[in-house]
């Protein structure tokens, strides 16, 4: 395998969290209330992941941020909601193949006002998550990378060499 | 023996009638004007009645991406923390296969890195084939089979 011990890769430990073990319909379900609770998390994971080139080392915290906050999000739920959400969840698991969300309006409808009464979170507009949006973060900037320097790279002439225009033209119509 | 009387056919008294070569124009039910007026107007109401269709369904698609994206973060995180756990495994279990071999270094060819320009401590991820190489033969078809399928 080319990742050989020169390379720092974080520990088993360094790694594990608790994470969100719930199935694909229910994530599906949840997905607009989840990403409205933690959108300032999953933002900024995904501009780090972005910054960084797509390493996976570099943006560690911000993964476990987003972890964290997604559980905390179906804790409280499961608290307040979890009734209207079941019903949800297994009426688009099983209305369709691909988890449409069409065939279960009124079971929303339901759920939407449990979570807009006890958690005070309202159902974004169907393209928000689809929209390009702006995120504000504190954190730095990675630093964009060297430019290489060769020592034996050929000594380019002086700015102030003096220049002729072509004699005979150029190679394109406008020279 | 009396025999009957033989009789020529010919045309009847008066000769033939003439040919009628006049034009019967097919019954008309509906006018040129009225057949285009009708077109139009049916197709008019047909674009208006898909337009109406595809502004719903599109809104379903967008509705469902806009839900895998929501959850794509919580997704790629958690791969991301499993994908590091497996390099550090295979790492460690290549350094362990290989113990006994003289001059072998993990994740070097002849004690020489695979990648000699990168930056120093530059993750490469491996291709899959190294990724699931200490794993079965089922485990990587597996995921190929579901890369397929997508």
């Amino acid at each position: 395998m080319v990742v050989s011990h020169d390379i720092t890769l974080p520990t088993e430990e360094e790694l594990t969290v608790q994470e969100v073990n719930v199935s694909s319909s229910v994530l599906r379900s949840a997905a607009f209330h989840l990403g409205k609770y933690c959108e300032f998390a999953n933002d900024e994971f995904m501009l780090c992941r972005t910054e960084n080139n797509g390493d996976p080392r570099k943006c560690l915290k911000e993964g476990k941020e987003v972890t964290r906050c997604s559980l905390e999000f179906f804790q409280k739920m499961k608290k307040v909601c979890r009734q209207q959400f079941e019903s949800y969840a297994e009426c688009v698991d099983k209305s369709s193949c691909n988890f449409q969300f069409k065939p279960c309006r009124k079971s929303q409808g339901v759920y939407d006002q449990c979570m807009l009464d006890n958690m005070g979170l309202e159902r974004p507009h169907w393209g928000y998550f689809s929209k390009a949006k702006i995120h504000d973060t504190k954190r730095p900037k990675p630093p964009p990378p060297e430019i290489q320097v060769y020592p034996d790279a050929t000594p380019a002439l002086p700015d102030d060499y003096p220049r002729h225009p072509n004699k005979y033209g150029g190679y394109y119509a406008h020279q | 023996m009396a025999t009957a009387a033989r009789k020529q056919d010919g045309p009847p008294p008066g000769g033939y009638k003439p040919l009628d070569f006049s034009r019967v124009p097919a019954r008309s039910v509906i006018g040129a004007k009225s057949l285009i007026a009708g077109y139009l107007a049916m197709s008019g109401a047909a674009f208006y009645l898909y337009f109406q269709n595809y502004k719903k369904i599109h809104r379903d698609d967008v509705e469902v991406r806009s839900s895998m994206m929501a959850i794509t973060p919580l997704l790629m995180a958690e791969h991301d923390r499993e994908y590091l756990k497996q390099l550090r495994r295979n790492r460690d279990e290549e350094a362990k296969l290989m113990a006994n071999v003289k001059g072998w270094e993990t994740g070097k060819y002849k004690g020489e890195p695979i990648f000699k320009t990168l930056p120093p401590d530059t993750l490469v991820k491996p291709i899959p084939l190294e990724y699931f190489a200490h794993g079965t033969m089922d485990n990587y078809q597996d995921w190929d089979n579901i890369l397929l399928w997508q």
